[in-house]
């Protein structure tokens, strides 16, 4: 029976074609070095995933943002540990993205043919640290709030369009409800596209290319 | 680049396939093995580290120190340390803007720029020397980024010099490290990769024992520790402490005064008890907040918020402080099991109470909010077992086995009078009585000679003689 559910689905989507040019490509010989990209792909699905579960209690106002982000670490069912993990995530996922970065450079990745794959992950670096520059105001505590206050200000010295920057990534010349609100769309919606977009592109150029090799004298 | 070499390159490609593996099951499996010791060292850190608490945002504290993100934490000593530099260090949009631009352009154009094909390490000693350098710098910039970048004047030689190598340390040796790495392959056409090493490995050695140094003479950072109430029950505690502080002196420990005694400047106003339903229906929680942050002038409200009064109550504060005024008064609230615990442990025969236990809970509820530093008081602050053993115009307040002792009077309904029959002290508190297991908390203490420990006062504890039963 399974077999015939298998026949019927490979029949229509292609599996056994999809094996070949997915799985079953031939790579150079691996190096543990080369996980790193994967890590920072499975860091991310995970902080998406941990990320939907806290926008269910997260509430982006200023008036009840740290208490809802209290209430997930109190009273949530294992909120503790879905904030525990999102938080650290994103610092383990700057990490890996970095260190993945390193390694693409010492081995010269980047050159032909994998030019694109590296102007795209460095997008994906500015995506990454984007997301967590937004997310770290998201509880709005003492922290947060200063931090952004400074980091935007930063933003804000830019020579004759800063001003504007400035507003328009606060909302209004100071933080506020707006600076909040428009943190979290940034963080949950515009970045995580983005990044997903991005990712596709990096993972096409991957499988097109394959990794490379490990270079050795003769490189 | 031409045809030739693209195609010798995939050629070469080619011939690392024949030798190498399938991605699956080969490399899926080491990315597998991988991703999950992240997720165990993920699950390991939420468990064991947490995420450390922090209080609300307060816009009006702006003496808060802002610290990003520690990843971003190396920029913000970039941007410091930058500022130090004479002329160009004011022109700041040189620093937050050129230079990350830069920064962020090369690593976009790194492809288009670094245009050679070599591969291999020892043929790529600036790329590789100027990436160190650079990794290196990043490191310590973002170790010594707690560290003052300016010293005071009259600080120590040694805080001074933490101070005045950062510098050196994070833009003057990787800047010429990398000047020369750069300029001179374009001198000596013939250098070696391993002088290139070597010139990075010494610049980063310096670089490392000046962090080492810096880090070493460094002062030691003051520690504020900020107490948190993450629980409903912790948060009414906290609002309780605050109001018996704060709102006591006008409002009664209970919240049903209605006419103000004994306050300066708002003798006899009067007010609606902040217990009544009147009050605690009427008014929500932001609004709540709202009039003790920015007081009711009419109504003779002062405000307590940190924009008026730089050592006023933070919105966290005051959001305690309601959270503590709805659960205690508003019958629509039910007030948590484990948040009516009692304010000191009650004491069976015989037992002698201690200050840490006992009296400071008590003092901190009844007698702290007028008997503190800038309150009318004759000078006796009850804030700390010190103080209140020996401050004050009228010292000793307490003499030990006394049953004299002021206090015990004034808090048993008895003025001190002087020689001439003038008051000098009233009863205390000024306008309630004490329960009486209080008031026998303070008369055992006392008797007992003012245990300061939960130890000491164990030590003095006498086992009450048991009552003879006369044998029939």
């Amino acid at each position: 029976m399974w077999k015939n559910i298998f026949d019927w689905l490979n029949e229509r989507l292609g599996l056994n074609d999809l094996q070949k040019s997915l799985l079953e490509r031939p790579e150079p010989k691996g190096n543990w070095w080369n996980t790193l990209g994967s890590a920072s792909l499975f860091l991310f699905i995970l902080q998406g995933l941990t990320g939907i579960f806290l926008t269910v209690y997260y509430t982006p106002s200023p008036d009840h943002a740290y208490d809802s982000v209290n209430y997930i670490m109190n009273d949530v069912a294992f909120g503790w540990l879905i904030r525990g993990i999102h938080h650290w995530g994103a610092t383990l996922m700057v990490i890996v993205v970095f260190v993945h970065m390193l390694r693409v450079f010492v081995t010269a990745s980047y050159k032909y043919p994998r030019e694109l794959t590296w102007l795209i992950g460095v997008g994906l670096l500015i995506a990454t640290l984007g997301m967590g520059f937004t997310g770290y105001l998201l509880p709005w505590n003492q922290r947060a709030f200063w931090a952004t206050t400074v980091g935007t200000q930063i933003a804000g010295t830019v020579p004759f369009v800063g001003e504007f920057i400035l507003k328009a990534l606060r909302g209004g010349p100071d933080l506020s409800a707006l600076t909040l609100q428009r943190f979290f769309a940034g963080h949950i919606w515009m970045l995580p596209a983005v990044l997903v977009g991005l990712i596709g592109v990096h993972l096409f150029l991957i499988i097109r290319h394959g990794e490379s090799h490990w270079p050795k004298k003769e490189d | 680049m031409n045809e030739e070499t693209k195609k010798q390159i995939n050629a070469r490609y080619e011939r690392e396939l024949n030798k190498g593996e399938f991605f699956w099951p080969d490399s899926i499996f080491k990315d597998a093995v991988v991703s999950l010791g992240i997720f165990i060292l993920l699950i390991l850190l939420a468990t064991f580290v947490g995420v450390a608490g922090e209080p609300k945002a307060d816009p009006s504290d702006t003496s808060y120190l802002p610290r990003p993100e520690w990843y971003f934490l190396f920029l913000f000593k970039f941007l410091a340390l930058y500022g130090q530099i004479p002329v160009v260090g004011k022109i700041e949009w040189l620093a937050t803007v050129l230079v990350p631009s830069i920064a962020i352009g090369l690593l976009l154009f790194i492809p288009f720029v670094d245009k050679k094909q070599d591969r291999f390490y020892a043929k790529r000693a600036l790329p590789l020397g100027i990436m160190f350098t650079m990794v290196v710098d990043i490191v310590i910039l973002t170790l010594i980024s707690d560290v003052p970048t300016v010293a005071a004047d009259d600080a120590t030689l040694f805080v001074k010099l933490s101070a005045s190598l950062q510098p050196y340390a994070g833009l003057v040796i990787p800047g010429v490290v990398m000047a020369l790495l750069f300029f001179l392959p374009r001198v000596y056409k013939d250098i070696s990769w391993k002088s290139m090493t070597w010139l990075t490995g010494i610049g980063s050695f310096l670089m490392i024992g000046l962090t080492i140094a810096i880090l070493t003479f460094a002062p030691k950072l003051e520690s504020t520790e900020t107490e948190l109430a993450s629980t409903l029950a912790e948060q009414i505690f906290a609002g309780q402490d605050l109001y018996s502080l704060h709102c006591v002196e006008c409002h009664g420990d209970d919240g049903k005064v209605t006419v103000i005694e004994g306050v300066e400047g708002l003798e006899g106003k009067a007010i609606s008890p902040i217990n009544s339903r009147d009050v605690l229906y009427t008014v929500n929680d932001a609004s709540m907040a709202e009039i003790i942050a920015y007081g009711r002038p009419d109504s003779g409200m002062n405000p307590f918020g940190r924009m008026y009064n730089p050592e006023g109550l933070s919105k966290g504060e005051i959001d305690y402080i309601v959270t503590f005024m709805r659960y205690m008064w508003d019958d629509r609230f039910e007030i948590p099991a484990e948040a009516l615990k009692p304010l000191f442990p009650p004491l069976f025969e015989g037992e002698v109470p201690s200050y840490d236990v006992h009296i400071a809970p008590i003092v901190k509820r009844y007698c702290v909010s007028c008997h503190r530093e800038g309150k009318e008081s004759n000078n006796y602050w009850m804030d700390s077992y010190d103080n209140i053993i020996n401050m004050g115009d009228n010292a000793p307040n307490i003499v030990a086995g006394d049953p004299n002792s002021y206090l015990l009077q004034v808090i048993q309904g008895h003025e001190i009078k002087d020689a001439k029959g003038e008051v000098i002290i009233g009863v205390m508190p000024p306008k309630s009585t004490l329960k009486p297991n209080v008031i026998d908390v303070f008369i055992r203490w006392i008797m007992a000679g003012m245990p300061r420990t939960a130890m000491d006062a164990a030590a003095l504890y006498v086992q009450p003689t048991p009552a003879v039963t006369p044998t029939p």
